[in-house]
């Protein structure tokens, strides 16, 4: 059988594509010759292509036989190829694990099983219902029992998130009926230490409140895990001493916050009483509350702080002016006084050092409602914080700018009459202290640009650290001067809101700080609600000596942890050293 | 030419039989080849499976709050605080001398103790 289009040409011995019988029929002899030549060029061509198939099938041939037979096929990639090849192998987990700013582990999810019943599948459902209330001592018989006679169903969850010995012990059972369901269970390694900030999810692994909330949709769609801006050690030695700090002065609640002035990075987080995300928790908890992002609470005197920032860089009032804070003032009937009186004209270091409210109303109202609102408005104190990766968010409370009256303009400057949260507080702090850029905060770890503006000028931010840090040399921050850190803040003892008027033994204190002022890197506020005075404080209940305290032992633990140089002064070092001697 | 004709069908023959025995040993080997791989990557999601769950374990053993307490338990080590660092010029030597001297007893001592271990 010869291929299709070939015959045995007679005049030769190969294949030549067939003559048809009249192809000589009335042609002439020099067609003929022209003919055969064509047939001769036709038939070389052809030799050509079979040789050439020939060949290559061969070389195909003893290929496919060295390939095969000797030592089958040998991968010879570049070593680097090999090594740094990446596998795309799927997660074992859905949700991705959440991770502190040094890459440590802070919330995971684990492979588990829920365990189900088939009802109808079941035989002898009272006997399995023993089996199993005894296996599982926390859910009673007769709702066992009654989850297994459950009527025209085919699925009954019997108990979810099993670990591996509990489903090895349901499997010893040897119950068809019960069956297996593939699940994952949220697992917060530290318990209680990051509540407030990752939140908790559902039974069904749906964020419920903090990241988890928040970041849902992210840690749902990539398997990559998120880094946080906090730092585990961190926000164990801040909870250890906050909590400690509760304890010792009988307080109601605590919170603090460490933030990075230069970024808006929120290195640690901690509200107490905080609550354990690995439990189940009933909604309207109290520790639910997040302190630092919910709470609008008047600051007291630690507004201070933002309205000598003020007064400077309105331009009207310069640090040497002298205010007559010799008298208390009135404003529209209302008599305003200092805590701690000095009877004496002062500058505005003085002012804040000494935390006059006289000399720090008398600023505001030289500077006016107009530049006061504006100030604070772009501070961010009219708005909720923006970009902040919680959405348990509270919105400051303050008067309209209809109402905002010359006493709002007045108890403004000391911090009452208007209403913010911790983090509204610490944020523009860190931009009064940083040179003056405003940076939202954060708490997720990232490498692009934030939005960031400038609020004051780099020489008021300048003038206001040597002032906060006078606060701490001079004033009410002593307690908080650790050596070598070069600590300034602001002290602020805000009496509570009460049935209309304000409670004498009820406060909320703060101590807003910045370390090192020369420098600064770190704020942190610490606030402290409803301290009780005790014997060490000489019944005192005061920011100074609470709050700032406890600021201190914060810093001095937290200080070395961030790699902090000290900038000792030899000299009192040396002093300090002989004396111990 | 019927020799080359015949040399050439034999040789297409023991090529086609090449091929086709080829393609038979080289489809087991996919066939092998493929369920190791379906072996290797099972075990590789074993595996990452079981290191998530030690990495988890590993992070639950790292707490800080039980490594304080375990370092309280068997050590009597604190928390370091920013007081417990000094510059090294801040050493209370009295004066040059005394502290040339002194590091030249510790040289001495250093050398005795070498001495006295070999």
């Amino acid at each position: 059988m010869l291929p299709l289009g070939l015959s045995k040409s007679k005049n030769n011995n190969f294949y030549a594509l067939q003559t048809p019988k009249n192809y000589n029929m009335g042609v002439s002899m020099f067609e003929e010759t022209s003919n055969a030549v064509a047939v001769q060029t036709c038939r070389n061509r052809m030799i050509f292509a079979v040789i050439g198939f020939f060949i290559a099938y061969l070389i195909i041939a003893i290929r496919v036989f060295f390939v095969c037979l000797p030592h089958g096929v040998k991968i010879s990639l570049p070593e680097e190829e090999l090594t740094e090849r990446e596998i795309d192998i799927p997660s074992p987990i859905a949700r991705a694990d959440i991770l502190d700013r040094n890459g440590a582990l802070i919330a995971t999810s684990l492979p588990t099983v829920n365990l189900y019943a088939n009802p109808k599948k079941i035989q002898n459902a009272k006997d399995a219902a023993l089996k199993l209330s005894k296996l599982f001592p926390e859910i009673d018989y007769d709702t066992i029992y009654a989850k297994l006679t459950k009527k025209r169903s085919s699925f009954s969850m019997i108990k979810h998130d099993l670990s591996p010995a509990q489903q090895a012990e349901v499997n010893a059972l040897g119950i068809p009926a019960l069956e297996f369901q593939n699940s994952e269970k949220r697992v917060y390694l530290h318990n209680n230490l990051f509540a407030h900030v990752l939140g908790h999810t559902d039974m069904d692994n749906i964020g419920q409140s903090g990241i988890e909330k928040f970041m849902h949709k992210r840690l749902t769609q990539s398997s990559k895990p998120l880094k946080l801006t906090l730092d585990m050690g961190i926000q164990d030695t801040i909870h250890e001493q906050l909590a400690e700090a509760v304890k010792k002065f009988d307080a109601k609640g605590a919170a603090a916050i460490l933030m990075d002035v230069n970024t808006g990075d929120v290195l640690s987080l901690v509200s107490l009483p905080d609550f354990n995300p690995n439990i189940k928790i009933p909604l309207g908890e109290k520790s639910l509350f997040n302190f630092i992002t919910q709470a609008t609470y008047e600051p007291g005197s630690v507004f201070k702080t933002f309205n000598t920032a003020l007064a400077l860089e309105s331009g009207k009032i310069k640090i040497t002016d002298k205010f007559d804070a010799t008298k208390p003032v009135v404003v529209q009937k209302r008599k305003i006084s200092d805590d701690h009186p000095k009877n004496s004209w002062l500058t505005v270091d003085e002012i804040l050092t000494y935390s006059s409210n006289i000399g720090s109303v008398k600023m505001a109202e030289k500077v006016g409602k107009d530049g006061q609102r504006k100030f604070l408005q772009n501070l961010g104190f009219f708005e909720k914080v923006q970009d902040f990766e919680i959405p348990e968010m509270g919105r400051p409370l303050f008067q309209s700018e209809k109402n905002w009256a010359p006493i709002t303009v007045a108890t403004v400057s000391y911090g009452h009459g208007i209403s913010v949260t911790p983090l509204h507080i610490i944020t523009a702090f860190s931009a009064i202290v940083n040179g003056g850029i405003y940076h939202n905060p954060t708490l997720i770890k990232s490498d692009t640009q934030k939005v960031s503006k400038r609020v004051i000028s780099e020489y008021t931010s300048e003038q206001m650290r040597q002032m906060l840090r006078n606060v701490v040399l001079y004033g009410t921050g002593k307690k908080a001067d650790i050596a070598g850190y070069e600590v300034g803040g602001k002290t602020g003892t805000a009496n509570k809101a009460d049935k209309g008027s304000y409670a004498k033994t009820r406060v909320t204190n703060s101590f807003i700080s910045t370390f090192p002022t020369s420098d600064p890197k770190y704020a942190l506020l610490v606030v402290i609600d409803e301290p009780q005075g005790i014997k060490e404080t000489w019944g005192y209940r005061t920011a100074g000596w609470n709050a700032v305290p406890t600021s201190g032992k914060i810093i001095s633990s937290v200080a070395p942890q961030l790699g902090l140089k000290a900038n000792f002064d030899l000299e009192a070092q040396r002093a300090h050293i002989k004396a111990v001697q | 030419m019927i020799n080359t004709k015949t040399a050439l069908l034999a040789l297409w023959f023991t090529l086609t039989s090449f091929v086709i025995f080829g393609c038979f040993i080289l489809k087991n080997q996919v066939h092998d080849l493929e369920r190791e791989l379906s072996k290797i990557n099972q075990n590789i999601a074993s595996d990452i499976r079981y290191i998530h769950v030690s990495k988890a374990e590993w992070g639950h053993l790292n707490t800080p709050a039980r490594l304080r307490k375990l370092a309280q338990e068997h050590t009597s080590l604190n928390n370091l605080k920013a007081e417990q660092i000094i510059n090294y010029s801040a050493l209370p030597f009295e004066n040059e001398s005394s502290s040339v001297a002194l590091a030249t007893s510790e040289t001495k001592d250093l050398k005795q103790l070498v001495k006295t271990q070999r």
